[in-house]
This record gives C-alpha cells, structure tokens and sequence, in this order.
C-alpha cells in the first residue's frame, strides 16, 4: 500500500515532467503493467484540465480604473518627481544625522585618546622581566587587562564602532540615493526584464516533429511536449486540450506557420467534438484589452445629414432614463463612464421639461422651439417636446403587476436586491386595495413566490417581499416564460398589466440567447401586456441586454443606483411609469430646404426608423406614459451656409437635382412635424401634424430669447455629447454647460438641476481627455469659425 | 512608457486572479493587486535578476497577500458576525431533477472545484495555483514559496489527493 502512495506521488510529479531521466524510465517501464497507475495518471489529466478550465476573473471596471491611474501618474511623472523628492528627504535626514555625530565622535575620540595615552604612559611600570630571546609585543591600550570597562569612555565605543563602518554606511546611502535619483534607470531595468520575457514568450512555441500518425500541434510548446511520454490518444487529447486552455488565457501565442491545415482540422475536430468552441479559440488573437464585463452596445452617432439628399428624418420615441443614472453612478465613484454607456436622448428625458399641457382629444401635446446652436454659433437647435397627459386617481386603469425578480448568487449585494426590496414596500404602500401584485423569482429555476394577490392584502405582500434571498445560478428565459404566463392568467381587462423584470442583467445560463429572448418577448407583446426593465448593480452590469428588452416588450427600462431612485422610478412617477397612455409613438419630420441646409438628431442611435416604418403600423416604437415629457435636440445648419455637410460626392450626371418648390408661405415654414401613435388598445393609428415657421425678427437669433426648457436640455445634450468625446462637440465647455443650467429658471421640485451641476462639476475634475477651453476646430468643416471665447454665445 | 504598461498588461490578470484565489475575497484581491503593483511602480522593492521577473512578482504579490490575511486576524467585529460563509455556499443542484443543459453542468462543476480549492489547506492551494495557472516549473514554485524542492512535490501531490477525494465524496465523480 505505500508502495503504491510512493508510485502516486512519483505520478504526480512525473505529469507535471519534473522527474530525472532515470525515474522518468522507471516509471515509464513501471506505467506498462500497471492498469492502476494509468488510470491514476488518467485521472491526473482531468483533474489538471478541470482545475484550468476555471475561468480567470475579470478585473473589475474600479480596480481597473485604479490601475490606469497608477500608471498613468507613473507616465506622466509629475509625482514621480514628489515621490523622488520624499524619498530623498527621508534618506538624506539620517545621513546628515549619522555625518554630524561622526564628525563628533571622531573629535571626541581624538581627544579622550591623546588623554589616555598620556595617563596610560604615565601609569606604566615594567612589572615582569623579558625572558632572553621573546619578544613581548606592544599592546594597544585600549585591550589592556587595566583599561577594561572601567576605564573604556563611551566615546571611545562611538568612535570604534562608526570608525569601522563609517565609510560603508556612506557608500550604501549613496548607492541607495543615487538609485532613487536615478529612477530613469530602474525603469530602464524593468524595460529589459520585460523585452526579455516578450522575447521568451515569443519563442515559446517552437516547432516540435513529432513520429507516428497521431496529429499533434506543431506549435505545442517543448514543456508540454515533454509534459508525459506515455504515449496514448487520452494523452494526445490531453495535450491538445491543455493547449486550447493555455490559449484562451492568453498563455501562448500561437505561431500559426507552423501549423499545417491537416493536423489544424483534426486537433479542430477532437476540440470541437469536446464542446471548445472553435471559432473562439485557439486561432483567436489574444485579447489584452480587457476592461471588464460591464456591457454597452456600440453607439454610432449620428452624422449630418444632407436635407436635399434626406428630407425625413424618423425615429421612435424614447422614455428611458437608465443612462442617466448609470452615468451618474459612474461619476460617483470618480470615474468616467465608458462612452457607450452615455446614450444623450436618456440623459435629456431624464428631466421633466415645462411643456403645454395637451388638450382634451389628444394624449400629449407638441412643442417646438428654435434657437442658436451654444456649442456652434453657426449652427442652429431645434426643441422637439411631447407631454404627455396626466391621469387624475380616478382615470388610472388599475394595474396587474408580476414581479420578475432575478435571485441569483450575484443579486446579493447592497446596491442589488436589498435595495429593490425596499424600493418595492415603498410601491406597494401606494397601491390601491384592487390592485394586484404577483411575485416570480428565477434563478437556477423559475419559480413563484406569491400568486397574484390583491394589494388590500399588504401585510402578505411585504412578508413576501421580505423572504426573498438571493443564491443560485441565472436563468432568464424560464422565467420571463412564467411571468407573462401569470400575468394573462390575472389580465385585467382595460387595465395596466405590465412584467417588471428585476436584474443586473446576467441572463446568460440556460436555453436565452439574446436574439431567442427577444423573440419570445415580441411574442408576448401582443397580449397587451407590457414590459419595464429595472437595472441594478455594477461590475457585470448588462446594458446593451436590458435595453434592447425593454425596447421589444413595448417597455421602459431604468437603471437604480440609490433608494431615491427606486422612489423616483416605482413611486412617484408609478403613474407614468407604469401606465401607457399611447404606444408606438413614431415622428417624422420633413426639413424645408429653403431652411434647412443640413440637420443631426442628437442621441435616439438606435431608434431611428427607416421612412416607410412611419406608416406602417405593424413597426414597434416607444411608448409614452402619463405626464411623460419627450424631448429631442436637432442641430441644425442653415440655409445658406457655406458649410460643407454632405461629404464628398459628385453631382449625379444622369438625375436632375430634385426640384425645390418654393412659395411666399412654404418658405416662411422650417420643418413640418408628423406624429404617429397608438391608443393603448388600439391597433390602428393616428396622425398629429405640426409646423415650425422661420423665426422672423432677430431677437430670437439670440441665446437669450430661449425658454429654460432649451436651455436647459442643451446643457444636458452637451454634457452627453462631452462625456461621450462626440466629434461634434465644437467647442461644448463644462464651466459653459454650468453657467447655462445655472442661468435656466429650469426647475423641478426634486433637485435634478442641483444634482446635474454637481455632477458636471465631478466629470469637469475627472475628464482628461480635452483641455478646457479648446479653439474650435472640426476636422468635418473645413472653414475656420470665429470664436468669441468660451460660451461666445451669450456675449453681445 | 511602454516598457512599464507591457508589465501592467501581461501580469494585472494574473496577479489579479492569483490574490483572488489567494484570498477567496474579490474586494481584499483588488487591494491586494493594487498594492503590489503600486509597490512596483514606485520601487518599494527592487528587484535583482536573480529570478525571472513573474517569479519575483508572484513571491512580492503572496507576500502580500499573507501580510493582508494577518492584519485582517488581528481585528474582527463581535457585533457582525462574518456572512461570508454563508454567501459562498453555492445551491449545488439534485441530480434527478430536470436535465439541466451542458452549459449549466459545467458551470456548477467550475463553481465546485473552485469550492474545493478555496478549502484546501493554504501551502497546497499555493503549490497548486502556481502549477496549474501560472505553469511555472517545480523549482520557480519553491523559490516563491520560500521551501525545498522535493516540499514543493509533496504540497503539491498532496493538493492532488486532497482535490481529487473532495471530488470523489461529492458525487461529481463524471467531470466531463
């Protein structure tokens, strides 16, 4: 039985190839006969393989951030020098320290010396005679049977001891000073270690033949080559198993050259037949980059467009507000967002602007409004503003709630669960008695808490609410599946129902791909039953996901960072939140090109429609809610400019330029805006049109003629626009976006403007992208434009 | 200088990770590769090309990490009991239950052995995460562990056995 604990440890040893040839022979010799033994080196390889199939975790965005910072403090060397200085104080006080006690002791020496001798001298009596023929050797004083202790002064100590080591000391002190002073060196030194582990990484696979049939990587490295000698497939598999994994964490590189297209598809088929995915790995470049897992969808801003090449600009509506909050919570922790995750159409709707109220027959009023471009003098800024109307108590339809509330392990953190219970007793408090709430919970299964209970039961609710735990694994699919299921099951008719999903967005285990969720989510929108996204946590946070949920489940999506938030989202606005007052609410507008020379929709990335799905009722947009307000931001340039906006294209040499019709009233016109939506209920649609005329007199040419509403969302489109580093920012300034919100009698009983301010002034400490006050210059126009200082807009 | 964020870039994972599996706790991991890189960066430690330079980092960075584990001994709440515990317990699934798909299997597999890591005794654990993550040779593992060659061999059979009994017991006998 030891025998055998001896063989299993040389085992050990021998699969990691750490043996001498001569044990590597026995073993070999030993490894033939002995079935046991194989099946132990058998299970050796799985378990290796197990253990490197953990994934490495992915630094989180904060700590990622804090080495950025390092770094980039390092590079720019400003406290570098700070540090230099400190170290240099901190070595140079005891040097000066021990240099001043030296030259003392050294004097005091000397003197307490030359006093001994004299004393010693004076004291000596030959006391033995010398035998003939030795020698008696002169003894220094200080080792003398009659100069011990007693008589040894402590200056004598200090002067042995800083005698012996003195020069020393020094030496080491200026070693170390002049290495500290010198960090160019070090630096230099680590330089060299890297490029000779760069060099080393760069060689390590090495073409490797190898006999027989059996296909082996050529580009295997020599360690794992040698790694076990016991030949076999499951070593072989082993091997090429091991590879893959080395290639996914970035171990190797892999030096495709030599690596030949026939043992390529048979290492592919084995890897693939064990569930590697292949398009990943191993051919995939190493990524290095990796910021973390919080996930945005790409954000191609919108450009220019030409208004005689595209009269129509149509997009869907868009109520969310998550962007705001995530990009606050951003700014909270002192970092930048990442620039995707600043969808500026979010940011702007996140504000309650004063608009008309509508009248009786319509659902929302329009505004529009025209002024000066801030950022751009030359250009021009259109306000496009939908209120929606506000539902008295009685109006409200009465709501059927299912709460889909993700328990999985990584809901369990302050910001996460914790918080959206509290959020929800908040919200249940307000219900009224015949409404009703349903609770499911997902996690490694669907499951339901509480079975839709009317809400004169609180009590049953809270208790409900309060037992929820998070633990598990997350598998969104099943349990939208059920959510809406329970929802028809309680539909009340004429009534707002409505799923309420719950998550920080990791939906990624079981049957939901993203393209299968949101197909099942299409599905279910035809019940009438709609869908609002509430957002949670950092670190693994989801975006791209949830938004693009939201958006097909006819829903609303919001991101809560606090238990203001959460009151914000689920309590105060419950009205407009949760009840649609018109869905699939579309605008286009038609540009007069005796206007309008060129136009950019600010923000709306991914709602923009193509022109056709104007009419078509069978395209999904946003929905509006009560009391809703939807603002968006054209810029414009105007007629007559000589900007160049369309891009290099040649005239068209066989299509006359299309006419322009031109009348004395047409031409006072600027845009005509069309609006489509639905009734709740209702699957046809209705058209409301509005016209903007040309502003007459040239006040309105002013910034100043501008509402606070204007004003106050173009400070807002601008601080997107600089969070996100938009190539159209001209000369957008942090101090011009808080003087402009500052000057905007803008204002809202709960302090958003307050709050706004203070987080312009964070982004204005923390952005190092751009120097303040930069002269304008647009690489897209290629005109100089006078600049009048910063915010020259309000000179004059 | 490029030279520096080469070292920045190649090691922040690994070290990262390595505190991570150190430590068992993402936050104090965090510090932890913070600490060390910042200790690099401002030349708290010099380093001597007696070794290579991942071997060096390794030994500043369970230093660390050591150092981290004592200090956090020293003080500890009477009043709030510590959850830890209690948030790692992972929900392993029943068996007769629905088949759940591949993915999740696996899944549950890689949370369990990470389990079964995190309960091994800290010298194993160590010998084991330099083998198997970091690849290094048996004599760079005991130059970062500060002990003799043939200590390396036996810490790291050890962890094997350990590894493979925790395995064994739990009815996870079918690892892929």
């Amino acid at each position: 039985m030891t025998d055998h604990q001896i063989w299993k440890q040389l085992l050990s040893a021998y699969f990691d190839d750490e043996l001498s040839p001569e044990e590597k022979d026995t073993v070999n010799n030993h490894l033939i006969d002995c079935p046991a033994c194989q099946k132990y080196l058998k299970e050796l390889q799985s378990l290796s393989l197990n253990v490197k199939a953990l994934k490495n975790e992915p630094l989180s965005p904060d700590l990622e951030q804090r080495l950025n910072n390092l770094n980039r403090t390092r590079t720019e060397g400003s406290t570098m020098q700070k540090t230099n200085f400190m170290n240099f104080l901190k070595t140079a006080t005891p040097v000066v320290v021990v240099l001043f006690l030296a030259i003392f002791s050294i004097q005091m020496y000397s003197k307490r010396a030359m006093q001994a001798r004299v004393r010693d001298a004076s004291q000596y009596t030959p006391t033995q005679t010398l035998a003939l023929g030795t020698t008696k050797q002169y003894q220094p004083y200080y080792e003398s049977s009659n100069y011990s202790g007693r008589l040894r002064s402590a200056a004598d100590d200090i002067g042995t001891q800083y005698n012996a080591g003195h020069t020393n000391i020094k030496k080491e002190m200026r070693a170390k000073e002049a290495a500290v002073d010198s960090m160019g060196v070090y630096a230099f030194q680590l330089k060299q270690l890297a490029e000779k582990e760069t060099r080393a990484h760069s060689n390590m696979p090495s073409s490797v033949v190898v006999n027989g049939s059996a296909a082996m990587f050529a580009s295997r490295t020599k360690s794992d080559e040698n790694k076990v000698n016991w030949k076999d497939t499951a070593t072989i598999n082993y091997q090429r198993e091991n590879y893959a994994l080395k290639l996914q964490r970035g171990m190797i590189n892999p030096a495709e050259k030599d690596y030949d297209s026939k043992t390529r598809s048979a290492d592919e088929g084995y890897l693939q037949s064990q569930g590697y995915g292949i398009d990943k790995y191993p051919y995939a470049p190493i990524q290095i980059h990796e910021s973390n897992t919080e996930q945005y969808d790409l954000i191609n801003e919108n450009e220019f467009l030409q208004v005689t090449e595209n009269p129509l600009s149509t997009f869907s509506i868009d109520v969310d507000t998550a962007s705001y909050a995530n990009v606050r919570r951003f700014l909270n922790n002192t970092q930048m967002p990442p620039r995707d995750a600043v969808r500026i159409e979010e940011m702007i709707n996140y504000f309650k602007y004063n608009y008309a109220t509508p009248s009786w027959n319509q659902p929302f009023s329009i505004n529009l409004e025209h002024g000066i471009c801030p950022w751009n003098p030359a250009h021009q800024l259109v306000l496009v503003g939908l209120q929606g109307k506000e539902l008295s108590a009685r109006q409200t339809p009465i709501s059927n709630l299912v709460f889909l509330i993700d328990v999985s392990g990584s809901m369990n953190s302050a910001d996460k669960l914790p918080l959206l219970k509290e959020s929800m007793k908040l919200m249940v408090q307000q219900l009224r008695p015949e409404e009703r709430v349903s609770l499911v919970v997902y996690a490694g299964n669907a499951g339901l808490v509480l079975d839709s209970t009317p809400a004169h039961n609180k009590g049953l609710i809270m208790a409900a609410i309060d037992n929820l735990q998070a633990g598990g694994s997350t598998a969104g699919g099943q349990g939208i599946e059920l959510a809406y299921a329970i929802a028809k099951k309680n539909f009340i008719h004429n009534g707002n129902n409505r799923v309420i999903l719950a998550t920080d967005g990791d939906f990624n285990v079981g049957v939901s791909s993203d393209s299968a969720l949101v197909q099942m989510i299409e599905e279910k929108r035809k019940d009438n039953i709609f869908l609002t996204v509430l957002g949670f946590g950092t670190g693994n946070y989801q975006d791209g996901k949830m938004e693009k949920l939201a958006n097909k489940g006819n829903g609303n999506y919001f991101y809560i960072d606090s238990i203001n938030e959460g009151k914000k989202v689920l309590v105060d606005e419950l009205g407009s939140t949760l009840i649609a007052i018109a869905k699939d609410v579309k605008i286009q507008i038609e540009f007069n090109p005796n206007a309008v020379k060129a136009y950019r929709l600010i923000g709306y990335e991914n709602r923009k429609l193509a022109k056709e799905d104007f009419n078509d009722d069978t395209k999904d947009a946003g929905e509006l809610g009560a009391g809703h307000t939807v603002t968006a931001l054209y810029e414009i340039v105007p007629a007559g400019s000589w900007e160049s906006t369309g891009g290099n294209v040649d005239p068209l040499k066989y299509q006359k330029q299309t006419s322009i019709k031109s009348s004395f009233t047409i031409n006072k016109e600027m845009m005509t805006v069309k609006l489509r939506y639905k009734e709740p209920k209702s699957n046809t649609s209705k058209l409301i049109t509005k016209i903007l005329t040309q502003p007459t007199n040239t006040t309105n040419q002013r910034w100043f003629g501008a509402s606070d509403n204007l004003q106050f969302a173009s400070a807002v489109a601008e601080f997107g626009m600089l969070l996100r580093d938009s190539k159209f920012k001209a000369n957008s300034s942090y101090t011009a976006i808080i003087q402009r919100a500052q000057m905007s009698a803008y204002t809202d009983p709960q302090n958003h403007k307050a709050e706004f301010i203070s987080l312009v002034q964070k982004a204005a400490s923390l952005d190092q992208r751009q120097p303040q006050s930069q002269v304008f210059q647009d690489p897209h126009q290629n005109y100089p434009v006078p600049t009048q200082g910063e915010g020259g807009y309000n000179q004059k | 200088m490029p030279a520096l964020e080469g070292i920045f870039t190649r090691y922040k994972k690994p070290v990262f990770n390595f505190a991570l599996r150190f430590l068992a706790n993402r936050a104090e991991a965090e510090d932890v590769a913070s600490d060390v890189f910042f200790a690099v960066m401002s030349g708290k430690y010099h380093y001597t090309p007696k070794a290579k330079f991942s071997t060096w980092l390794f030994t500043v960075t369970r230093n660390a990490c050591i150092s981290r584990i004592r200090n956090s001994k020293k003080f500890f709440s009477l009043w709030f009991k510590s959850e830890e515990g209690d948030d790692q317990q992972m929900q392993l699934p029943d068996h007769n239950t629905l088949p759940a798909p591949d993915e999740l299997i696996k899944k549950e597999q890689s949370v369990f052995i990470e389990r079964a890591l995190a309960h091994l005794p800290l010298g194993q654990r160590e010998a084991i995460i330099l083998k198997e993550f970091q690849d290094m040779s048996y004599e760079e593992i005991a130059k970062v562990l500060n002990c003799s060659l043939s200590n390396v061999k036996i810490l790291i059979f050890r962890g094997r056995e350990n590894l493979r009994r925790e395995i064994k017991t739990s009815g996870l006998e079918e690892l892929r």
